[in-house]
């Protein structure tokens, strides 16, 4: 390592987005929902391919077939000066191929490697009432029991278990290495030299099942990695497509469960992203690598989550691993009451996620006109006046306040063993500050560039409802899988440990990875690749599919704990998983019409409220998951003959319905599910 | 003998109406600081008060229906709370023996302790005990026009008497404003919608909403009807507000911990409240007068997080510069 520098990628964890085209646009860069300097376009959008920043419009999100776009995740080199280890550093300088160091060493190229896998068929059930704390005294039922072997078994690992292995890419311009099973796997040794691993044994389902039930497709690949012009890696998911095996009369395994279905495999995957910096002298220096997490594709970019992954990981990183002494002191367990927020960065987000909900969700009228209110706070109002005077209508976080309704925010159903969700305690104590006047109305970032992209890039993840979550679950809260050390190691916050991998004495017949880490086991050696995505749901389609609208009682056993009646509905993840939107080409005059199910049409009929906006048969949200419509800001709706207004965010590149054709009515909240058979 | 048409003009039905709005908007801040002033929003208490307190806010909403019905729309005045005076109920009227239960009570503005729950058990005592049914009743014979009512349940039986007489003069679909709908699904209309006979039948149906919401259906049935429960967000919703003041009441022992009131008022959150419930009271006095003030629930909101600021802050909420002036 340089005396002087240390490199870091960024963002340190990103989202690779499915796609059912072979054309790729790039992950947002940007924070959902938040103003851009000289822009009224609001974060969040993904990017046009082949640019830095220009923001997608409509027409970008599918091809010209009408397939899905994926969307790359985008990663950089930034130097940051040795010594610089306080956070926010405020710096950062990126470093592409080309780039002469203050040194004068000049970058030849950049060796990027990573492994994919997916481990969710070999992995645990989620536990959706318990979450983590399934891991407090043991571990879960394993997925698909009646494949024998215990967790780490050779015979089940090579069953259930999908790997790839390694790739590597470096240069300009490079096109796909795939994660396939016809691309050689290779990785970086520490010399930084390129060594094939002709006996890495590379596992996909058809390896072991004669036949599969291929709805969208074989799944023969986890993804692909290309380089743009600048060096810079683009990593790519695969289709998101999902495969169910046949039982022994021939007959497809049904899907009996949003979470855990045994028989299925899907083309999720994670994974680390390494990368040696190679220069002209032949000298290498190691970069501190990030992680890639390939999943669903963002269906309402711009709507902030209230809580966001950026959220549970910033206030997991200030309250146990020291980020901001000055905000709160480890030792002493208590945030510093005279530390000011900045209302920019730390309030402003909050009311502007509330303010975003109803593009999204059925709020009725006097919520939206009580929102508004909400996002009309700036910084020079005094608290005291506003709505949110007192945090009256705030859920406390240090109080047991997660079964209390309306009129505590958020209303959105909350983490497993809960009724209702609630802001983390950083953002609570950050509000607590502002409804003390006592926060800086500084307008000015502190962060640097990479630090930005890693705020953006989590940012615009489900945060708070991990149960078992959209991008990543409640491991990502976890504290033992990040590089702890993180001011010493020159690594910086938020960055996932690597479990070092040597690639040695492989054998093809032998699986390489095996189930890798688990929570509350006291395993700090770091993640093997696939060690996030397989606490989320099999097939990813049924729960997000399912993770619509429910009753509180489905967090909490079964039994209604919530203040209000148990029939109520509540939205699951209204930012993440639209459930209520408007349609673009609906709209007249920019005059709202009624709102739709974002799911809907053939196939979507419910009886029960409780099951609308759904696919009602869970293999329909296997094929059909692509032609849900997007929601995109009215300034990047592509449309001939209207324009429509910046403060609207509407759904576009829908396939699932034809305008006028029937589908469930939309009632306002509060509604209910129809009532429990007496018995 | 019930008073006749002449007895009860339409006048005198004008200024039920009016009583009506005037009694429901008094109820609402009174409520909402004792509930606001209750530290643990998980308590009974505070959850039962807040089942009530929407509920009071609905009974203003089918009052001023009711009103703007027959073409009254109803002046909102800025209620005063002092001494033990509840506009248009006078305890007097009751059987004495019934009301000592529930003395000493005070009509001022204060946090939840025996006198204001007292109060509030006070004001929704039940009209199905039979010696206060014959005490309203006298009052109707004995009247020619009674300003002031033994219980919320008598002054609405006078309402039903009158709004039956005048029923003529019912016009469906003025004014009508509704918020709470979609919290009452059992419920066919929560507006007038219909003229003379139909809209009779609306107008009966809001009364009953109101007096088994709040005192109850009857003695035995300690329940209020299903088409009038709340189906979203009441923790007892078969239970009236009666019944629900008397739990609170009886529990005792459990009386949940509140903030104190009486501080200096270093920020002015006095003032602020006063100056968001005077726009309220505007709003209100527009939206019942047939506009439609999108700014109404933000303010409303805002009344009750100032309320519980004032409290967090140790300053007892105040609604008026009147009372303010006099708590100085």
């Amino acid at each position: 390592m340089s005396d002087k520098l240390v490199f870091r990628v960024h963002p340190s964890i990103n989202f690779a987005r499915f796609g059912t085209s072979d054309e790729y646009i790039l992950s947002p860069e940007t924070s959902a929902g938040l103003p851009q300097a000289n822009d009224n376009v609001t974060g969040g959008l993904p990017i046009k391919k082949d640019t830095e920043s220009d923001p997608v419009t409509s027409n970008d999100l599918r091809d010209e077939e009408g397939f899905l776009r994926k969307q790359a995740a985008r990663f950089r080199i930034y130097a940051y000066e040795n010594g610089k280890s306080e956070y926010p550093s405020g710096e950062g300088t990126e470093v592409t191929i080309g780039t002469v160091l203050p040194d004068g060493r000049k970058v030849k190229t950049m060796l990027w490697s990573c492994h994919l896998a997916n481990k969710k068929s070999a992995a645990y059930n989620v536990v959706n009432d318990k979450g983590i704390k399934a891991y407090d005294d043991g571990v879960p039922q394993r997925r698909n029991p009646e494949v024998h072997g215990d967790i780490n078994d050779p015979n089940r690992l090579n069953q259930l278990m999908i790997d790839p292995g390694p790739r590597v890419i470096n240069g300009r311009r490079q096109s796909s290495v795939g994660f396939n099973a016809s691309t050689p796997a290779e990785f970086v040794n520490n010399k930084g030299e390129v060594t094939e691993l002709p006996d890495y044994p590379i596992r996909f389902p058809q390896d072991t099942n004669e036949k599969l039930f291929e709805p969208s497709g074989p799944l023969n690949t986890l993804g692909e990695m290309r380089t743009d012009g600048m060096g810079r890696l683009l990593l790519l998911a695969s289709s998101g497509n999902a495969v169910g095996q046949y039982d022994e009369y021939d007959q497809v395994i049904q899907m009996n469960g949003d979470l855990n279905n045994a028989g299925w495999f899907d083309s999720a995957a994670d994974g680390p992203v390494d990368v040696t910096l190679v220069f002209e002298d032949d000298s290498i220096e190691q970069v501190h690598g990030a992680w890639v997490v390939c999943c669903d594709p963002a269906y309402a970019p711009q709507i902030r989550n209230v809580v966001s992954v950026w959220d549970n990981l910033y206030d997991m990183f200030v309250r146990k691993l020291s980020l901001q002494p000055d905000l709160y002191d480890q030792a002493s367990d208590k945030y510093n009451c005279e530390y000011t927020p900045s209302f920019t960065q730390d309030i402003k987000p909050i009311f502007i996620a509330c303010n975003l909900q109803r593009w999204t969700a059925n709020l009725p009228p006097f919520a939206l006109n009580a929102h508004t209110a909400v996002d009309a706070i700036d910084a020079k109002d005094d608290p005291n006046k506003t709505i949110m005077s007192g945090l009256n209508f705030i859920r406390n976080p240090n109080k047991d306040e997660s079964n209390i309704g309306a009129p505590l925010m958020p209303l959105s159903l909350g983490e497993a063993g809960t009724s209702f969700l609630t802001v983390t305690k950083t953002q609570y104590f950050n509000l607590e500050q502002w409804s003390k006047n006592s926060f800086s109305q500084d307008e000015g970032s502190k962060l640097g560039k990479g630090e930005l992209l890693d705020i953006a890039s989590l940012s615009n993840c489900l945060g708070g409802r991990y149960v078992p979550g959209i991008e990543v679950s409640y491991s990502i809260m976890d504290k033992e899988i990040y590089i702890q050390d993180w001011r010493k190691s020159g690594a910086g916050p938020f960055r996932i440990k690597h479990k070092r991998m040597d690639y040695q004495g492989l054998n093809k017949a032998d699986p390489y990875l095996n189930i890798g880490w688990i929570p509350r086991h006291g395993m700090t050696d770091g993640l093997e690749p696939g060690d996030l995505s397989k606490f989320m749901a099999i097939p990813w389609q049924t729960d997000y599919n399912s993770c619509s609208i429910h009753a509180t009682a489905i967090n909490t056993d079964g039994v209604n704990m919530s203040n209000g009646a148990e029939s109520t509905l509540y939205w699951s993840w209204p930012s993440q998983r639209p459930d209520a939107v408007y349609v673009a080409e609906e709209v007249i005059n920019n005059v709202l019409p009624q709102q739709k199910w974002s799911v809907r049409g053939p196939g979507t009929y419910a009886i029960n409220p409780a099951s609308a906006a759904t696919f009602q048969n869970p293999v329909q949200s296997v094929t059909d998951w692509d032609k849900i419509g997007f929601i995109i800001q009215g300034t990047n709706i592509d449309d001939k003959y209207k324009q429509y207004d910046a403060n609207l965010y509407l759904e576009v590149e829908g396939q699932l319905t034809a305008p006028g054709d029937a589908s469930d009515p939309v009632a306002h909240w509060p509604f209910n599910a129809n009532p429990k058979k007496k018995l | 003998m019930k008073l006749d048409k002449e007895g009860f003009g339409l006048l005198e039905l004008h200024a039920h109406l009016q009583y009506a709005v005037d009694l429901e908007l008094w109820t609402i801040p009174f409520y909402m600081s004792a509930m606001y002033s209750i530290k643990d929003k998980n308590t009974q208490a505070y959850q039962l008060i807040r089942s009530i307190v929407n509920q009071e806010m609905l009974h203003l909403q089918c009052a001023a229906n009711i009103a703007n019905a027959f073409g009254l729309s109803p002046k909102i005045n800025v209620p005063v709370y002092e001494g033990t005076k509840v506009p248009h109920l006078d305890f007097s009227l009751d059987p004495q023996e019934l009301v000592k239960q529930y003395e000493p009570y005070t009509a001022e503005i204060g946090p939840l302790d025996e006198e204001h729950i007292n109060a509030m058990c006070l004001i929704e005592l039940p009209e199905y005990d039979t010696q206060l049914k014959s005490h309203a009743q006298n009052a109707m014979v004995f009247c020619d026009t009674p300003t002031e009512y033994g219980t919320i349940g008598a002054f609405y039986q006078a309402l039903l008497h009158g709004v039956a007489l005048h029923k003529d003069q019912i016009r469906g679909g003025l004014k009508q404003v509704d918020f709470f709908a979609p919290f009452y699904r059992n419920m066919p209309n929560l507006t007038v919608t219909g003229s003379k006979d139909i809209g009779l039948s609306q107008v009966q149906l809001l009364i009953n909403l109101i007096t088994d919401q709040g005192e109850g259906f009857s003695a035995k049935e300690e329940c209020v009807p299903k088409v009038f429960q709340n189906t979203a967000d009441d923790p007892q919703p078969a239970q009236d507000h009666f019944a629900k003041f008397n739990e609170i009441k009886t529990c005792k022992d459990d009386r949940p911990e509140t903030f104190q009131g009486g501080g200096a008022d270093d920020s002015g959150l006095q003032g602020i409240l006063i100056e968001q419930f005077a726009e309220l009271t505007q709003v209100f006095q527009a939206m019942f007068n047939g506009e439609n003030p999108k700014q109404f629930f933000p303010i409303m909101a805002s009344v009750g997080a100032s309320i519980r600021n004032c409290w967090q802050n140790g300053v007892t909420p105040s609604f008026s510069e009147s009372t303010t002036q006099e708590e100085k």
